[in-house]
């Protein structure tokens, strides 16, 4: 029965994926004050009555070169940290500020609707309203009583 | 601009915060690279505007603080945080190459850039002697 075993050979490693993952979780990564190091904007996301909210700080990237994207319930967010142009590396005295280009994806918690997203750029925060569906608002059902 | 000040949260010439609620201080990101005419400094801070944002130049000390403002309405429930809200403080001392008289700020998009422009040498000057 080997052959029909060979298309399932890899599922050992996605176990090994999967527990890596969970032992990274519970790790508690966030260091108080520490904010530099960090190569990936830091995100927070928020549950409202009839929306989700996603916050991100992005200081230093341009609207221009921010691109959202949405597919399968997954949120991707791609963008660039601009840094000044004809700067050569020998003229910088500190450099702690996160350079170059990044990517998240981020799993939507419940259903939303795509298509009707809308975002806010304002002082460096990324904001991202996510209307929930209507099948997630809780909906009455009426019981009615027999005799 | 050399020496970076290491601060405490009791620094006294931070502003004090209005609301006795204790706040979460940050230590903001920063390049600083030469240009030039001076040098320039960048620090990132995000969620602060220019209501909420203190640049104070004092003997040679600069001194940057910013408060984030909240960007969620109050019944907002958390349902995974990456970052905090607080305060932006950091210090420097200046050194006698930057002219203190001319430093300009801008804020675009939560980075504060800060021009530090080169202060003239002054030009010798001879001294006459006299003979008594």
């Amino acid at each position: 029965m080997a052959l029909f075993r060979w298309g399932h050979s890899w599922d050992a490693f996605h176990d090994l994926e999967r527990e890596v993952d969970r032992l990274l979780q519970s790790v508690n990564l966030s260091f108080q004050g520490l904010r530099f190091g960090r190569q990936y904007p830091p995100v927070n996301l928020y549950e409202l009555p009839t929306e989700y909210l996603i916050t991100a700080e992005l200081p230093g990237v341009n609207s221009e070169e921010l691109e959202l994207t949405i597919a399968n319930g997954v949120l991707s967010m791609t963008g660039r940290h601009a840094s000044p142009e004809g700067t050569t590396e020998e003229r910088y005295r500190r450099q702690e500020r996160p350079r170059g280009v990044w990517q998240r994806s981020i799993s939507l918690p419940d259903r939303v609707r795509s298509d009707n997203l809308s975002a806010e750029f304002v002082n460096g925060i990324l904001k991202i309203h996510l209307p929930k569906a209507e099948e997630v608002k809780p909906r009455q059902i009426p019981v009615a009583f027999g005799t | 601009m050399t020496t970076e000040l290491t601060h405490t949260a009791k620094n006294g010439n931070a502003p004090a915060p209005h609301p006795p609620v204790e706040r979460l201080v940050f230590t903001p990101p920063i390049d600083i690279y030469e240009t030039d005419a001076g040098l320039i400094l960048r620090a990132d801070l995000p969620g602060v505007s220019l209501d909420t944002l203190d640049l104070q130049v004092q003997d040679n000390k600069l001194t940057l603080f910013g408060r984030m403002q909240p960007s969620v309405p109050d019944n907002a429930r958390l349902l995974h945080q990456e970052y905090e809200t607080g305060d932006f403080l950091r210090s420097f001392i200046l050194s006698d190459e930057v002219d203190h008289q001319h430093i300009a700020a801008k804020l675009n998009n939560g980075v504060l850039e800060v021009v530090l422009p080169k202060a003239d040498k002054p030009e010798p000057r001879r001294i006459p002697v006299q003979t008594s």
